[in-house]
């Protein structure tokens, strides 16, 4: 070992340390030197990053930062885990961050982290899922989509693929996910009444639970198809279950006579959509979600948002209700002519 | 070779302390609540505390992979217990001695001959396994608040870490106890034929690392709720910050203050990476594990190379 190996590891342990004191004085000069309009510091966790879902919002975070002039941190754990998101949340208000908006994977854990961050003085919001709103004292919760909403669409789609003169008859399915997953079950519960009142001839056979597994989804909704010689449609509600359903109607053969459609993402659905085994299915603007998300965030720091009806940068006609759930809108639909327009 | 011994481990004490200058700047230079410092810190006290039993534990030349599972195993057994309709002091109890079991189960399985690589390797899995199993892969969660999460306002994890730390230094470095481990790192058979109980010394650590992170578990668990596998590759950062600190992963050569001044480097260089993430794009993610990646490595030459006895070299 050469003497002149230890002086470089020496300077270059010198320069990291250089640039670290470098960038401690570069912060208070910008803070220092826009005292008047302090620039507003937003942090934003996905559930994960990595994935196109949370890419998608993050395009469209970033698109309202930039529009806004906030300086915004985008990141989040690299796996569904809940202890990363809660160190995460500490770091963030220790560093102290103006407004923190969290996607959290447990609901629960995530909470006590977020009241702790209000006590240091951030602004809590959560988006995409909520956390529990006593404990964790949030100000906002961005929501996608109203759960009627999606329910009517669902039933609306089908009626459009397999309706006679406005009414569904005869065999239908739902392939779900997981038989504990908060948003199916809702609006699972909120399309059976309709279809009983409003469409008495359609049969629903036994929801479909194969988990957010691709495999198991092919292999029982397979199954079905086959058990069921007359089956009109089938409704896959969550993004693994669509294309899966699809594949599984592809190959048998029965594109013609059973209608799949449901909630996906466009970049899961594109070669199903391109080669005409479903013709239509939807999901709500994930970028208009991120977007809106930061949009909100904003306007928090000018006070609290009144329940009604506004309007945030470019997405109009947005809910907010009393308890602080604001509602991006309805579905968008995606078809044959749209779905290159979207890349999530 | 230019430098003499003395000389290269005094420059080998060099690196850990400008790490942590380095880690200390980045920290202290993005921190704007310093109080909020402390709920960032809990996770490595948690870690610290771990790796307090698992510096003994490397002493001896052995290892223990599986105290992430013990974690989860015993925060699901509380959990359960408590779902039950137990009262949440003897649920936890039930935890504390849950872990207690599950590392004298490891420390019985070293004793009866396994490599504690395969031993704690099979464990993990096991445990990890069975603590999934009891749960139903359900969290549990609703837990009444507990003022033992906190004492004297300080996050109880800290204490753990405290009374560990106290606990290991004495009986490393001022028991027979402690030399019975450095000496069987440096030659198992050598201490068998010197009359050194090997396979009581073994499993005492083995079953404290359990004790050790029964108690952590009960503690979260108080505090957030039983998740299974919630703190799955904690075994490898306490390891890393034993590592880091100095002592060496054969056994024989290390101690516990070395593993205090690891871990303080390791969470300040993960707390100041993940500060430095949000004003710097380079700092994300993969980034991060990858940095830490190549400071293990750095530190691990390092120490070889410090380390290294030229005496022995020279035959």
């Amino acid at each position: 070992m050469k003497r002149s190996t230890q002086v470089h590891w020496t300077l270059a342990l010198l320069c990291l340390i250089n640039s670290g004191c470098g960038s401690s004085s570069e912060p208070s000069n910008s803070t220092s030197s826009s005292s008047q309009t302090p620039v507003l510091r937003i942090g934003m966790m996905p559930k994960l990053i990595g994935i196109s879902f949370f890419d998608a919002a993050e395009r469209g975070a970033q698109e309202a930062a930039e529009e806004l002039g906030i300086n915004l941190v985008y990141d989040g754990p690299t796996s569904d885990s809940a202890e990363e998101q809660a160190t995460l949340v500490n770091t963030w208000a220790a560093q102290g961050f103006d407004v923190i908006a969290v996607a959290p994977n447990d609901p629960e854990s995530i909470s006590s982290k977020l009241a702790e961050a209000k006590s240091a003085g951030v602004t809590v919001m959560t988006w995409d899922t909520d956390a529990n709103l006593e404990k964790s004292g949030r100000e906002v919760f961005i929501n996608h989509t109203p759960n009627q909403g999606m329910a009517d669409t669902l039933i609306e789609m089908m009626i459009d693929g397999t309706g006679v003169d406005g009414k569904l008859v005869g065999k239908y399915l739902i392939v779900s996910g997981v038989q504990t997953a908060a948003n199916q079950n809702a609006w699972m519960g909120l399309m059976q009444p309709r279809l009983e009142q409003e469409h008495p001839d359609c049969e629903l056979l036994p929801t479909l639970y194969p988990t957010e597994d691709q495999s198991k989804a092919l292999e029982q909704t397979a199954a079905a198809i086959d058990a069921h010689k007359d089956l009109q449609g089938i409704w896959a509600i969550t993004s693994v279950a669509l294309p899966a359903a699809a594949k599984a109607v592809r190959d048998a053969s029965r594109q013609k006579d059973v209608y799949v459609t449901g909630l996906s993402l466009p970049s899961l659905m594109d070669e199903y959509i391109k080669d005409q085994t479903i013709d239509q299915f939807a999901l709500f603007d994930v970028e208009d979600l991120g977007y809106l998300t930061i949009y909100v965030a904003k306007q928090l720091q000018a006070g609290p948002i009144a329940a009604g009806t506004h309007d945030f940068g470019r997405v109009k006609g947005v809910t907010v209700d009393e308890n602080g759930q604001v509602i991006l809108g309805n579905p968008v639909i995606f078809n044959q002519e749209n779905i290159d327009n979207y890349n999530f | 070779m230019t430098f003499s011994d003395s000389r290269r481990k005094w420059i080998g004490r060099l690196l850990p302390w400008l790490l942590l200058c380095l880690a200390l700047t980045m920290v202290i230079s993005q921190v704007h609540n310093p109080r909020s410092l402390i709920s960032v810190g809990v996770p490595w006290a948690r870690i610290g505390a771990l790796a307090m039993v698992m510096t003994m534990i490397i002493l001896t030349g052995g290892i223990d992979l599986s105290v992430a599972s013990i974690v989860s195993l015993s925060s699901m057994v509380m959990g359960v217990l408590w779902q039950q309709g137990c009262p949440v002091s003897w649920a936890a109890l039930a935890g504390i001695l849950a872990g207690f079991i599950a590392g004298g189960l490891n420390g019985t399985l070293v004793i009866l001959g396994l490599s504690p690589l395969v031993a704690t390797l099979a464990t993990m899995a096991f445990y990890s396994g069975l603590s999934l199993w009891i749960s139903a892969s359900e969290r549990i969660t609703g837990f009444p608040p507990s003022n033992l999460t906190r004492i004297a306002g300080c996050p109880t994890e800290y204490w753990i870490l405290g009374a560990t730390f106290l606990v290991a230094l004495f009986v490393t470095h001022f028991t027979r106890f402690g030399r019975w481990c450095y000496a069987i790192g440096d030659n198992p058979l050598a201490a068998r034929c010197a009359a050194i109980p090997v396979h009581r010394t073994q499993w005492c650590l083995y079953a404290a690392s359990g004790l050790v992170a029964g108690l952590l578990a009960v503690i979260y668990t108080m505090r957030d709720g039983a998740i299974p596998n919630v703190h799955r590759g904690i075994e490898l950062h306490a390891i890393a910050c034993v590592v880091v600190g100095g002592t060496l992963i054969t056994g024989g050569r290390g101690g516990i203050p070395l593993t205090l001044l690891g871990i303080v480097i390791v969470a300040n260089v993960d707390i100041g990476l993940s500060f430095m993430s949000s004003s710097f794009e380079f700092f994300k993610g993969e980034a991060r594990l990858v940095m830490v990646g190549i400071l293990l490595i750095v530190v691990a030459v390092w120490n070889e190379w410090t380390e290294r006895d030229s005496a022995k070299l020279m035959g």
